[in-house]
């Protein structure tokens, strides 16, 4: 009984992390129609220039934070302008091609800049080693820290959609491109404010998975990225508590496959190897898209054919 | 064709058949000489480029001597990537389906050729066979679920469908114990790099033929109606959802041949060969080449082997100014550049180069008439 509490706590923590990916993956892909497969490089990237920061030029956890999470909008506004903006009219597999062209491009560059992340080095944070036991169940304080800030985030989110001027204008932005241009709202501006809020949460969720796993390297988001994009399309790709309700669901089987698999084997295979967990949990979510097309939560949209 | 002005000559004299029909003007018929001019030109094109690849060793001796088996055999994968990216383009150019799954088929059927080969000891061409096989049935379960999603849902479980089947070949490797798939059961014949050169181009020679002719049958007319619009293909009576299932076989089987012969080519099958880097090099093959195009899949392949054949030639690491670069991931680095400025500037590829000189130049005439 407690192992399984454990479990389903690492699951609401890991979930939380795909539920955070996914939520920006969303996000981007409502508003502009860019389905991002460079979101997980965008994190990685912020992630290791955080590690930059700390290691070479020996600042402050915080001040390293603080720089880093000031960084990754300004990312993600270089990104919009500069590669978004100009297939803003391309067939969407166009941009989708782009963002995974843009992903390499974004690794490769790190791989020069950063030459010495190319293997896995520890991830120093303040919250290392504090752990406490509630009812039997270890919880340690980046656990808690991940919890509440995907917490946060959302309900922020939320507010800010419904609540604030740009938010609606967001949405507006989201249902129709060319009304919400006639009536005023500025577009260009919109999606130069989305991309860099996704990438303010992508570098978010690089750091707190780079806390979780204290371990840092450039291709560490690339595992988890194929489960954040499931996540997001079992909400439905168009809402955002269906994004992270989708990516928490991946956390818990994620995390419960891992505990019914470990220490079990077939002759000499090893069945608890993730590659096994993650081609199970992709061959149940294709199933579920072969009957749901829309997703879990997605609505049912009218095709032409 | 009834647009002829009143003060243009009649089309008198004509030939035999425009006799038959009255109607036919010369504009027509200039048009009817292009087309042939077009393939008189493509014909003596396809042959100076099988004269070139046949006489490709022996320049190569008289160039590089005692390198020259290393050069060719680099040549060699060149004609792999062309099959490659014909059968990306068939699927995604012609076809239209947004599939990132190819380098599934190609890292998949590397290591089914490797098994038959080097362990259960069955002969080369039945290993390259049911990799084949082995492709095309899956390309069926692939294109199947693709016929419901639509374009984004399908680009993500197409790439996903990447990822897993990598993350399942490393699986494999773990299990037996082994970095990586090494093939060392090959026929003694094709360790020959002048044997393994003239068997893939010849295959490669095959496949355009036979592709050219696929893309003007029923087939490719059936697979461009599709792209070009769905709604009226369904309406004109095109079975779209067996062409398109159609289309995922025969990319499959395509890539599906290219990586037994990459497999072999390299004596060696690995993990990598099944991820997100390689499918980068398939798209980009095809977007820098040219959508929609044999002729385009032809100089993307041929575009995107060359670069780490020539960035080869640079020491590794290689240094400018403070920064070493690794020759890999630089390789990488320019594939991912290329596909961007590609899509971004330049839709329709290397293939329409000629087209842009030709306008570029045409306008430049103008300019000069009206001055």
């Amino acid at each position: 009984m407690q192992a399984l509490l454990q479990v389903i706590l690492a699951g609401l923590v890991t979930g939380s992390l795909y539920g955070l990916l996914a939520l920006g993956i969303t996000l981007v892909y409502r508003t502009t129609g860019v389905l991002n497969f460079a979101y997980g490089a965008i994190g990685a990237v912020c992630a290791c220039f955080m590690y930059i920061l700390l290691s070479q030029a020996r600042l402050n956890f915080w001040l390293a934070l603080l720089i880093t999470l000031l960084c990754a909008p300004l990312l993600g506004v270089v990104l919009e302008r500069g590669f978004a903006r100009p297939v803003l009219n391309a067939p969407i597999f166009t941009k989708a091609i782009a963002t995974l062209a843009l992903a390499l491009v974004l690794q490769a560059l790190a791989q020069q800049l950063w030459p010495q992340l190319n293997s896995a080095l520890h991830f120093p944070t303040p919250f290392e080693g504090h752990a406490a036991r509630v009812g039997g169940v270890y919880i340690s304080l980046v656990d808690v820290i991940i919890l509440v800030i995907t917490l946060l985030i959302m309900v922020g989110l939320n507010l800010f959609l419904t609540r604030s001027r740009l938010g609606i204008a967001m949405r507006a932005t989201a249902d129709g491109l060319s009304a919400a241009r006639m009536v005023g709202i500025p577009v260009g501006l919109i999606f130069l404010f989305v991309w860099a809020l996704s990438a303010f949460i992508a570098a978010l969720a690089g750091i707190l998975l780079a806390s979780l796993q204290s371990l840092i390297d450039i291709q560490f988001m690339d595992s988890i990225l194929l489960f954040a994009f499931v996540g997001a399309v079992l909400g439905g790709l168009d809402s955002l508590p269906g994004a992270l309700i989708g990516g928490i669901l991946i956390g818990f089987i994620d995390n419960l496959l891992a505990f019914l698999l470990a220490n079990h084997a077939l002759g000499t295979l090893n069945i608890g190897d993730p590659g096994i967990r993650e081609a199970l949990i992709f061959s149940g979510f294709v199933l579920i898209l072969f009957l749901r097309p829309q997703g879990l939560f997605g609505k049912t949209l009218a095709r032409r054919v | 064709m009834t647009t002829r002005k009143a003060g243009e000559p009649p089309a008198a004299k004509a030939s035999p058949s425009a006799a038959a029909t009255p109607v036919a003007s010369g504009r027509l018929r200039g048009q009817l000489a292009s087309v042939q001019g077009r393939r008189l030109r493509n014909g003596l094109l396809a042959l100076c480029a099988l004269l070139v690849l046949a006489l490709l060793p022996t320049i190569y001796d008289q160039i590089f001597g005692f390198s020259a088996d290393f050069e060719l055999h680099r040549v060699t994968f060149i004609g792999i990537l062309i099959i490659a990216a014909l059968a990306q383009n068939i699927l995604t150019g012609y076809a239209a389906q947004p599939s990132l799954g190819n380098a599934a088929f190609f890292g998949v059927s590397a290591y089914i050729l490797a098994w038959l080969n080097t362990d259960l000891n069955q002969p080369y061409w039945l290993g390259i066979l049911v990799a084949m096989l082995v492709s095309a049935l899956l390309g069926f379960v692939v294109g199947a679920p693709a016929l419901r999603l639509s374009g984004v849902y399908l680009a993500i479980v197409t790439l996903g469908l990447v990822l897993v089947a990598g993350a399942l070949l490393n699986v494999w490797d773990t299990a037996a114990g082994r970095q990586s798939y090494e093939l060392n059961n090959l026929p003694v014949a094709l360790t020959d790099d002048h044997v393994l050169y003239f068997m893939v181009f010849a295959i490669v020679v095959v496949i355009i033929f036979l592709s050219y002719h696929l893309l003007r049958s029923r087939v490719g007319r059936a697979w461009v109606a599709i792209r070009d619009n769905e709604v009226a293909a369904e309406a004109f009576g095109v079975p779209v959802a067996r062409y398109k299932l159609l289309a995922f076989v025969v990319s499959a089987t395509l890539t599906g041949l290219a990586g037994a012969l990459y497999a072999t080519w390299a004596t060696t099958a690995s993990s990598s060969m099944s991820s997100a880097d390689q499918t980068i090099a398939f798209l980009a093959m095809i977007v820098v080449g040219g959508l929609g195009s044999i002729s385009g899949s032809v100089l993307g392949a041929i575009f995107v082997g060359l670069l780490p054949l020539l960035l080869g030639q640079l020491p590794d690491p290689f240094s400018i100014g403070p920064f070493q670069l690794q020759i890999s991931s630089l390789i990488t680095l320019i594939y991912g550049l290329l596909l961007l400025l590609a899509l971004i500037f330049f839709p329709t590829g290397l293939r329409s180069l000629g087209d842009y000189a030709k306008t570029a130049v045409q306008s430049l005439a103008q300019r000069g008439d009206k001055r």
